[in-house]
């Protein structure tokens, strides 16, 4: 058997960083797809429950499904399609129905933390993936059945 | 004390020549394990991207054999000693049958009672495939690397078992033919023997041992789906 050149050293580096641009790329993609950097909304605590607002900057006319979990928790799920004229007039959207409202009613007296949650579908409706739309909302109900938000923990 | 231009033509040391073969066995063995578990996973609906590893492992092979001088008949793509070949492998072959088939009538009562998919036509360039990777390529190199004899048997043994985890039976019993072929390979190097009896062994074990047991053959990411 003959001795290998320094090319056959060459072709196996040259080898390992394609595998490596490969795999990266793949991972990059992935995380794309079934995680897109393309949501942005808030949540904020209301009198009778939180509401907000949430848009897909990669598709802003569409209406994005959100979900509501209380202490990590499922609550509900809710169609971000609610008027918010307020949104589209700062810009966020290109028009005003990204609004969403979650009423509560049944939380016990005390402290508690509210995430909404983008629903994104990928693959065809093969996958399901859930994003924080800003952030988790602090809350307390109060002695009266009430909904305020807490200066502080 | 050799001068620099003498220095790069001084003929490798046999460490060197040990390392760079092993690097060729790691670098073939990482291609297979992006097939089966990066690109299944990141993009399994995409043949063209699946295709994109084995491409440059084989690639690899060629370059390599070409580097080395080795011609397809020292690789194993041969006739001349295909009775030879078939003669060391008959007895082990036979017996993986029968306990194959056994173990199949003790588990079930049935015997090669299994569907006949379509996509087994196949199996014997699938299988000649394999050996060819297996034998043709990482037997030859861990030889370089570890010398003829137990260790680098040993070596393809596990290679070809890790190749089929995460399905616990199948890389068991893939470890062990592994070192049937690769101890065969190394007396007397045919693939095409190995493929066939690559082939029986493995529609025998497809039809007769329950779908459940092996997971469907599947191996890698596939084996969750």
């Amino acid at each position: 058997m003959q001795t290998p050149s320094t090319k056959l050293v060459h072709v196996l580096i040259g080898k390992s960083i394609l595998e490596t641009v490969l795999v990266g790329a793949l991972a990059v993609f992935t995380f794309i797809t079934i995680l897109p950097p393309y949501f942005h909304g808030w949540g904020e605590v209301t009198s009778t429950g939180i509401s907000g607002w949430v848009v897909n900057n990669a598709s802003p006319w569409d209406r994005v499904q959100v979900q509501l979990f209380i202490d990590g928790r499922f609550q509900a799920t809710a169609l971000a399609s609610e008027p918010r004229p307020d949104v589209s007039m700062a810009g966020w959207a290109k028009d005003q129905w990204h609004g969403y409202t979650f009423p509560l009613g049944s939380l016990t007296v005390g402290y508690h933390e509210a995430r909404v949650y983008a629903l994104h579908d990928s693959g065809g409706g093969a996958r399901k993936s859930l994003q924080l739309v800003g952030d988790p909302v602090p809350l307390l109900v109060a002695e009266d059945g009430k909904l305020v938000r807490p200066a502080s923990r | 004390m050799l001068s620099e231009a003498e220095n790069l033509e001084a003929p490798p040391n046999i460490e060197q020549t040990h390392r760079l073969a092993l690097w060729e066995i790691v670098s073939v063995v990482t291609s297979c394990l992006i097939a089966e578990w990066v690109v299944l996973s990141f993009a399994g609906a995409s043949k063209l991207i699946t295709a994109v590893p084995i491409l440059l492992a084989l690639g690899l092979m060629a370059f390599s054999h070409r580097e080395r001088g080795e011609t397809p008949r020292e690789i194993g793509f041969r006739i001349d000693n295909f009775l030879a070949s078939g003669r060391l492998l008959l007895l082990p072959t036979a017996a993986a049958l029968f306990v194959i088939v056994a173990t199949g009538w003790f588990m079930s009562h049935a015997i090669f009672a299994g569907h006949f998919p379509a996509r087994y036509i196949s199996l014997p360039l699938w299988a000649l495939f394999q050996q060819y990777a297996l034998n043709g390529f990482i037997n030859r190199r861990a030889q370089l690397a570890l010398g003829k004899g137990p260790k680098s048997i040993a070596l393809v043994a596990a290679v070809f078992a890790l190749l089929h985890l995460p399905n616990p039976l199948l890389a068991t019993l893939t470890f062990f033919g592994g070192l049937i072929w690769a101890a065969a390979y190394q007396r007397r190097p045919n693939l095409f023997v190995l493929a066939l009896s690559h082939t029986v062994v493995s529609m025998t074990l497809a039809l007769t041992i329950s779908p459940n047991l092996l997971n469907n053959l599947r191996v890698g990411f596939k084996y969750f789906g």
